[in-house]
């Protein structure tokens, strides 16, 4: 058994809310120290997006989105708008390897933190600003063009219900750091690194834009259908709202189809025999599957058809890939034990490394849990001068929270 | 040429996620070649739509794509001989990617042991929709059932209509960027501390990561807070972004000449590496670095590769 493939890697996240700190927790996952950092006033809002009854304490310790997304690090109260934060932060980007920067490009600027001054800092260190991930205006999910080819057939675009942009923007963050270690170890300096939220998911749409250069011809939505395959779709199952999908890729997945259906008949029927027919007939063909499916539970389903070689899977909702038998048997979620927040199960590393496999190590921190580990141990100041710190609002234990969130 | 032409991948995956995984070194600089099956080729070479509208191995669009800058070499692991000529590779890879059905490498001899037998720090890469190991490894998917796996479908759609796949090949993208950040780290790793390692990548794992607020709430309260939220204001169209103001002043986009296929636009890079510039090139016809990987690299003679060529192992 190893260390941890990062293992002795500083990473300093500046950023808040979804993408960096994404990008930062699959770092520290893999064994990176991760040190977030926080203002009093300037507080991740992800600590305020549970409400708390009003006298609960330490309520900032305690939203479930904060915890999972920030398993893993430390964390520090370091306030980089407050002139006497600007000192500490530069000494400890000197002992630091990476910066996760959050924002746009021009919000380091103003506070004079812009890549060069970092950079003066420490010649290796390695820079990522992650923009086009703000809350606000059209999503990285319209901007794209991936919206545009998410639909029903002959419907709008539809919304996609989750901020995609912002875990695809830290996985690319992630991925992109570790190449500029490889790239530090040949040249010995650090670099600048750039995630555009709407260039990134282009990136996962691109043969779209490559075939439209051929054509002029814009795709068009499908819902779930696919562009040879058929049938292929989402298919109604007992119970409410309960789903699941099936892809019939040959004709020998086809015959196997129509055996479990119990209409072995089908596969020789003229309007379904081949691909092409089967495509023609697709109405028909998707109206015969529903009608079988909708009289059965969607694991029975999926299960009879897999036995037959045919992808099929129960569509999950949350609660059902939180109780998933597949995850739980892969032990994919960890009990984890936080000391404001207590104990309850979160999904462990994203993916397994057999000479190192990483676990939930730990919990959150609460806020500014490690200031005595930065100020005292990494930067190497008197209990003087933390105190000075303090009194002067760079740093501290609780955040300046409004009596309502 | 960049500090990352050392990094040496050998693209065995047969999907997607693999592909858009290795499309991303290729183009940071990494020397990726795609090891494809004699014949046939990649399975992403038949997906259109195609140059011209005629469906040509060389044509489609999502191979165009997802092929820019590796090299390509024709290959039957399937058989010993083939199988003798990628262990000669695998001396000389630092990273194998792969999505095989869990177990098919092993009675290959090519397993993670068998592989680590030959190459000490060889890190292997198996991105496959439930991963190694569980009561569904063996389970078929495609990129629709991948997804239904992973939770995020009940978030996209009409809340009075069945759940919908988000555009394209998302299971497999998000999976090959998970893929992407994975394999860096292992073989960064394995660069400068000699740890082997395979990866173990579940696509569903990956998705079910992404879930954001969703899988806290209610892990945490069990409240399920996931909605379907209906129809998208302002999307923007393909035509749009090749006509947007902001990317043209970025210059995301790339034109690339192909032999085949002809001059094509491209997108960039998804993401900028100030000292890893971006690369540019086309994606390989079917078996165009034969010749390159098999005499210049491993030292055949041109005789040997028209005897290998005869009995159908390239």
């Amino acid at each position: 058994m190893f260390h941890l493939p990062l293992h002795g890697l500083r990473v300093l996240e500046l950023s808040m809310g979804w993408a960096g700190p994404y990008a930062g927790r699959l770092l520290a996952d893999m064994g990176a120290e991760v040190i977030k950092i926080e203002a009093v006033k300037g507080w991740d809002p992800l600590r305020s997006s549970t409400i708390q009854p009003p006298e609960t304490k330490r309520p900032w310790d305690r939203a479930p989105s904060f915890n999972h997304l920030n398993r893993n690090k430390y964390g520090c109260v370091l306030d980089l708008a407050n002139l006497g934060g600007r000192e500490p932060f530069l000494r400890l980007v000197a002992v630091s390897d990476a910066v996760i920067w959050g924002d746009d490009e021009a919000a380091l600027d103003r506070l004079g933190l812009d890549y060069r001054a970092l950079s003066q800092a420490n010649e290796q260190i390695i820079v990522v600003s992650l923009s086009g991930h703000g809350q606000t205006g059209l999503g990285a999910e319209q901007t794209s063009g991936l919206s545009h080819l998410t639909g029903y057939a002959g419907g709008p675009p539809q919304r996609i219900g989750m901020r995609y942009g912002d875990p695809m923007g830290g996985m690319a963050a992630a991925g992109a750091i570790i190449l500029a270690l490889w790239d530090r170890r040949r040249t010995g300096c650090g670099q600048r690194i750039e995630v555009h939220g709407r260039e990134n998911l282009i990136g996962v749409i691109g043969e779209n834009v490559v075939g439209y250069s051929m054509n002029g011809r814009e795709p068009f939505r499908r819902g779930n259908r696919h562009p040879s395959m058929a049938p292929h779709g989402c298919y109604p199952c007992a119970g409410d709202d309960q789903w699941v999908a099936i892809a019939c890729e040959d004709d020998a997945q086809f015959a196997a189809l129509c055996a479990v259906i119990g209409q072995p008949d089908l596969a020789s029927d003229p309007r379904f025999a081949d691909v092409v027919s089967r495509y023609r007939h697709q109405d028909t063909l998707d109206g015969i599957v529903a009608a079988w499916s909708r009289e059965r539970a969607k694991e029975g389903v999926a299960t009879a058809l897999q036995g037959a070689g045919v992808p099929a899977m129960p569509v999950l909702n949350v609660p059902e890939v939180f109780a998933d038998e597949q995850l739980r048997a892969r032990g994919f979620f960890e009990n984890v034990s936080h000391a404001v927040a207590d104990t309850w199960e979160m999904e462990g590393p994203h993916w397994r490394m057999s000479e190192s496999p990483g676990h939930v190590r730990l919990p959150a921190p609460s806020f500014g849990e490690h200031n005595d580990y930065v100020f005292r141990y990494l930067l190497g100041l008197s209990e003087d001068e933390v105190a000075s710190l303090k009194a002067a609002g760079v740093t501290g234990r609780v955040p300046d929270w409004p009596a309502q969130v | 040429m960049t500090t990352l032409a050392d990094l040496r991948i050998l693209d065995l995956s047969d999907g997607v996620a693999g592909a858009y995984c290795t499309k991303l070194f290729a183009g940071f600089g990494a020397d990726v070649v795609a090891v494809e099956p004699p014949g046939s080729g990649h399975p992403l070479r038949r997906h259109g739509p195609f140059a011209d509208d005629r469906p040509h191995r060389e044509t489609g669009a999502l191979w165009l794509y997802l092929g820019t800058n590796k090299r390509s070499v024709t290959l039957a692991i399937g058989s010993p001989t083939g199988r003798g000529l990628f262990r000669r590779l695998v001396e000389e890879a630092n990273v194998i990617v792969e999505s095989f059905p869990p177990g098919r490498l092993d009675p290959l001899g090519l397993g993670f042991q068998a592989l680590w037998a030959i190459k000490r720090r060889i890190v292997l890469v198996s991105v496959t929709p439930f991963g190694q190991t569980g009561p569904r490894a063996g389970w078929r998917a495609t990129n629709l059932a991948s997804f239904a796996s992973g939770g995020q479908m009940c978030l996209t759609g009409e809340p009075d209509r069945e759940p919908l796949l988000i555009g394209g090949y998302q299971a497999e993208y998000q999976a090959g960027l998970q893929a992407f950040a994975a394999t860096a780290t292992a073989a960064q790793n394995a660069d400068a501390l000699e740890v082997p390692q395979h990866v173990d990548l579940s696509a569903q794992e990956g998705m079910a990561s992404a879930l954001e607020t969703c899988l806290p709430s209610w892990a945490y309260h069990k409240q399920d807070i996931s909605r379907r939220p209906g129809a998208a204001e302002g999307a923007h169209t393909i035509g749009q972004l090749l006509e947007s103001e902001q990317l043209r002043a970025r210059d995301y986009f790339r034109e690339i000449e192909h032999p085949i296929s002809g001059r094509l636009t491209y997108p960039g890079p998804p993401f900028l590496l100030s000292a890893l510039p971006w690369q540019t090139g086309r994606a390989p016809t079917l078996g165009e670095h034969n010749d390159d990987v098999f005499c210049g690299q491993l030292g055949l003679s041109r005789q040997e590769l028209t005897r290998l060529r005869a009995a159908g192992v390239v």
